[in-house]
């Protein structure tokens, strides 16, 4: 594990609020959730207390975790400790809801071998440097 | 009938302080200096002035303290700090310029100060939780605007074959302008071999594709029109001004990574102006990163989709060529002042008095600010009285 020049060797943690609580504590589940309206459907990242299409309660729902890698970027130099460069990190369109979108690591792959268009899911694995528990991507297998 | 108002205010002075990578100066010490120099600039004194406005996201000076600094006598009429950065940094002299058509001040300074490299350097983390939106990106290293601009400029490889020899006949084309620039930091000359072999930052970015950290500042100064034709230097008028925030501000949910703010703003800049890319001499544009100069420029129309190479490497985008574009290097090679740098430059070029780098009868300059979802576009002419 990396440490940067003050010798932190984790990641920031996030600091949640009445909006992002419920993402994390569907993490600590092993579940993945996003922001969901309850009157209309639309699936909104980041969460909303209210849905932007109809002002409708949200709540966190659980998505399936699919979607196809829209764009991604190889970490050479490092912006937070807790992980080897290089490393991907891939922008994913998530298959609820066209325009959906979730930025994770995608791990288990060599940053060379990845591509845009390819298929992946996600895992909840531990953050380093405590407790929260987050998505990262896998290239799916089927 | 606003397109005709705002052609009625001019900038009048411009002013700057060294741009270094070590000021061991104070934010408030550099504004005063480059205000001055404004001042002094347009023949104009402190007490003249009734109207300030400072800009920053990082480090910057209060704008009432800049006012008191460089030595204005009673209350100003009007101060404004805004926080905001190159998604701001077009629209700040047309703020000045609404505020004298609104009759809140009679003569505005405004001002970008930063110790941007010695200081705060953008992307720094401090030690706390991060909150808001991302604390969902930044736990994974997803932090700073080069890597959100990484992910669009690879999605635009893969949509346009965009190239990295393109984004660096970008770099190259800045860095050869910026050789004619005495102020500029980086002047030494760049080619292909050597833009191909430097570090990758976050990839597809390499060091030369992001701006260079400086410390400066730049202070421009804002009058009516009538006013600025009885002082010292050729007017320069302030045109029409267009920006385009969102939707949002996330570059994540950002409907198309190949395009930005730019191609909301663009349609209705060229209807507004009854422009065409072919009248614009000066294209002074935000470039934080090469990519945002090669989109802002494909949105703006100078050419279709994924030509950003040829046009560089065709020398469209320099002397000679169709536009001049960043004529000073920009944030790339002169320094990065936040884009005020950016109208200082236009109106150099426009009062013919950019010396070795002047482009040749100069009469219309293009000035963006702001990269991925948010920006503005402000057309500056010379007075053709």
């Amino acid at each position: 594990m990396s440490s940067d020049a003050a010798g932190v060797s984790a990641p920031p943690q996030p600091s949640t609020d009445s909006e992002t609580e419920g993402f994390w504590q569907a993490t600590e589940k092993d579940e993945f959730a996003l922001c969901h309206c309850q009157n209309c459907g639309l699936w909104i990242h980041p969460p909303l207390e209210r849905c932007r299409r109809c002002a409708g309660p949200t709540a966190f729902d659980t998505v399936s975790g699919a979607g196809t890698i829209a764009s991604y970027i190889v970490i050479r130099h490092p912006t937070v400790a807790g992980y080897e460069v290089p490393y991907p990190i891939t922008l994913v369109e998530l298959d609820e809801q066209v325009g959906l979108r979730f930025v994770s690591r995608l791990v288990g792959t060599d940053p060379e071998e990845v591509r845009i268009g390819q298929r992946v899911q996600a895992e909840i694995v531990g953050l380093p440097g405590g407790t929260y528990r987050i998505p990262v991507f896998r290239l799916s297998t089927r | 009938m606003p397109v005709t108002a705002l052609a009625r205010t001019a900038v009048a002075g411009i002013g700057r302080t060294a741009f270094t990578r070590k000021s061991g100066r104070t934010t408030l010490a550099m504004a005063v200096e480059a205000a001055r120099a404004a001042l002094d600039d347009a023949g104009l004194a402190a007490r003249d002035v009734d109207g300030i406005i400072g800009y920053g996201i990082n480090d910057t000076a209060m704008a009432q303290d800049v006012a008191f600094a460089m030595g204005t006598d009673g209350p100003l009429s009007y101060a404004q700090d805004i926080f905001g950065g190159g998604n701001i940094a077009a629209a700040i002299p047309p703020m000045a310029a609404s505020a004298i058509q609104t009759g809140s001040a009679d003569v505005v300074v405004v001002f970008r100060s930063m110790n941007g490299r010695s200081g705060k350097r953008f992307g720094q983390l401090g030690g706390a939780g991060i909150d808001g939106p991302m604390q969902f990106n930044v736990p994974h290293g997803y932090a700073v605007a080069t890597q959100f601009a990484a992910m669009w400029a690879r999605r635009h490889q893969e949509t346009y074959g965009s190239t990295s020899e393109d984004l660096g006949a970008i770099a190259i084309t800045q860095r050869t302008h910026a050789s004619a620039n005495e102020h500029a930091i980086a002047r030494e000359p760049l080619d292909l071999p050597t833009y191909l072999a430097s570090r990758w930052i976050t990839e597809p970015l390499r060091i030369y594709d992001c701006a260079y950290e400086a410390d400066g500042a730049v202070a421009l100064v804002i009058t009516a029109l009538e006013r600025a034709r009885d002082l010292r230097q050729p007017p320069v008028l302030i045109g029409t001004s267009v920006d385009a925030y969102g939707p949002g501000s996330s570059w994540d949910q950002w409907h198309d990574m190949t395009r930005m703010w730019s191609s909301h703003a663009a349609p209705r800049f060229w209807s507004k102006t009854g422009l065409s890319p072919t009248d614009v001499d000066v294209a002074c544009i935000y470039d934080c990163y090469t990519y945002t100069v090669m989109t802002v420029l494909e949105d703006f129309g100078f050419y279709p989709k994924g030509q950003a190479g040829e046009f560089f490497r065709g020398g469209h985008a320099t002397y000679g060529g169709e536009v001049v574009v960043n004529p000073h290097g920009g944030l790339l090679s002169e320094g990065y002042l936040h884009g005020l740098n950016h109208p200082y430059e236009a109106v150099l070029q426009l009062r013919g008095q950019a010396g070795a780098r002047q482009v040749s009868g100069a009469r219309t300059a293009l000035v963006t600010g702001g990269a991925g979802p948010y920006g503005g576009a402000v057309l500056y002419t010379a007075d053709e009285r």
